[in-house]
């Protein structure tokens, strides 16, 4: 019989573990080849290639860590579990109105049925559009670790392509968004391929009285803060798939232009 | 390992014996015999392994077979009778050589169920993630919008 492509795709065996409590997640975390399971989506991709081979994978849902609230301070907290579909559709995105913009535009609707908020921050794939949009925002998360918590801002998780700063025995639990204030704010995007295509360059820009924040992704190996909109003459900027360097820089110029744009015509 | 799980497809009560490493979409195909969801691009971009676990639209090719324990699982084979949309995709002659039916079928049904009467901006980008090969798209648009008003008028 005729067996294309199965080598490729079957999956090669590992063990799921479905802890009840954060504490017992933690305790199975730590070891060589053992892997926090959020959504799975990106995790399946990279099995799939070939490029992640886990002995165990480590199922988060049981934790009940899926809660989007308010907290005091008029932050937006939002539980690691939570899938992007659902906090697209929170009535209190009302008040971080980009953030459900740029949701709806994240992939389709079936992988924001299943991806998580944690999952999505851990990933550290330089083309995804929440942490651009929430480094600029100054967002921050809760880290669970053997001794204890941290919080660290959302722009200092990622170390280089597909590498973060999380250990291997820690996990996100939660995600801070400050509240937005006077501030105003935009992410734009550019897909070359098709419009649910991961982005050739994505754009943050959150303007804050004379403040003004910027946050490039998917042009960098890792999301990159302009210190000036002068500051992207001299970004080091990497093709890939979805463009050369070269184009993505007149992308950058021309759309760091429109996000400004659009963030000083936004509503907040 | 392969371990007993159970779960509801299409209504009935099921078991099967599955390991942590297989997905949704070998189970259904290779326990159930249900070809429904196909796996296509394998990605979670085409759609065409589009399952309902408890109502939600997930991508069976993404989806591990063990998380669906104690689940509704439910795909295209799941009604004795032709729905609404289905109808409408006939009538709409909505596909060419039908392999990225059940997904369209399943994914405007959730479509229709959040909003009843889309516009085709908001049908556009909802079955964004559902390729059609054949490019029978002008036709499936159709067939969403009319199976918006059958389903409004019944
Ligand atoms: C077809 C397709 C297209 C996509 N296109 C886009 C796109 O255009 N833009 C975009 O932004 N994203 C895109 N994505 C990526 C998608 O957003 C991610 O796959 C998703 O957010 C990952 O979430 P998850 O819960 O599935 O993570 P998982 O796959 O479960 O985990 C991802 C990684 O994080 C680790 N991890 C998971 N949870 C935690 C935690 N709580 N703490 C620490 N580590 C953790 C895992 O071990 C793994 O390394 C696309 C995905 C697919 C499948
Ligand atoms: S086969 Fe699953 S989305 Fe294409
Ligand atoms: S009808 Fe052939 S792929 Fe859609």
């Amino acid at each position: 019989m005729l067996k294309i492509g199965e080598e490729e795709r079957g999956l090669s065996p590992f063990e799921l573990a479905e802890p009840r409590s954060l504490r017992e997640a933690l305790a199975l975390l730590g070891a060589d080849g053992v892997r926090p399971l959020s959504g799975g989506t990106a995790l399946m991709l990279m099995m799939k290639a070939g490029v992640l081979r886990p002995t165990r994978l480590v199922n988060l849902r049981r934790l009940g860590i899926d809660q989007i609230e308010r907290g005091n301070g008029g932050e937006l907290r939002v539980g690691a579990m939570t899938t992007l579909r659902a906090l697209e559709k929170s009535p209190l995105l009302k008040e971080w109105p980009v953030i459900a913009r740029t949701l709806r535009t994240l992939s389709n609707v079936r992988v924001r049925n299943v991806a998580t908020v944690g999952g999505h921050l851990a990933h550290g794939d330089p083309h995804m559009d929440l942490p651009p949009l929430l480094s600029a925002l100054g967002a921050t998360v809760t880290i669970a670790g053997p001794k204890g918590e941290r919080t660290t801002p959302v722009e200092a998780l990622y170390a280089g392509y597909l590498e973060t700063t999380l250990a291997r025995n820690e996990l996100i639990t939660q995600l801070l968004v400050p509240a937005m204030g006077a501030r105003r704010a935009a992410y734009l995007k550019c897909t070359t391929r098709s419009a649910d295509d991961w982005p050739a360059l994505g754009v943050a820009v959150v303007l804050d009285g004379r403040k003004t924040s910027i946050v490039v992704s998917a042009a960098t190996d890792r999301p990159t803060r302009l210190a000036s909109v002068e500051a992207a003459e001299g970004l080091r900027i990497e093709s890939d798939l979805h463009g050369s360097a070269q184009y993505k820089k007149q992308l950058l110029r021309v759309y760091l232009a429109r996000a400004i744009h659009e963030a000083r015509h936004a509503s907040h | 390992m392969r371990r007993a799980i159970q779960f509801r497809l299409n209504g009935a009560s099921v078991e099967a014996q599955v390991a942590p490493h297989e997905t949704l979409v070998e189970v259904l195909r290779e326990e159930f015999g249900l070809f429904g969801a196909r796996e296509s691009c394998g990605q979670g971009l085409c759609g065409c392994c589009t399952v309902l676990v408890d109502g939600t639209a997930v991508s069976g090719c993404l989806y591990l077979a063990a998380l669906a324990e104690g689940a509704h699982v439910q795909t295209v084979e799941g009604a004795a009778e032709l729905d609404a949309v289905q109808e409408a995709f006939i009538e709409r002659a909505a596909f060419q050589c039908g392999f990225c039916t059940p997904g369209f079928v399943l994914m405007t049904r959730q479509l229709l169920d959040e909003h009843p009467d889309p516009s085709e901006d908001e049908i556009r980008h909802y079955l964004s993630g559902n390729l059609c090969r054949c490019a029978a798209y002008p036709e499936i648009i159709e067939a969403v919008k009319l199976a918006a008003r059958k389903r409004r008028q019944s």
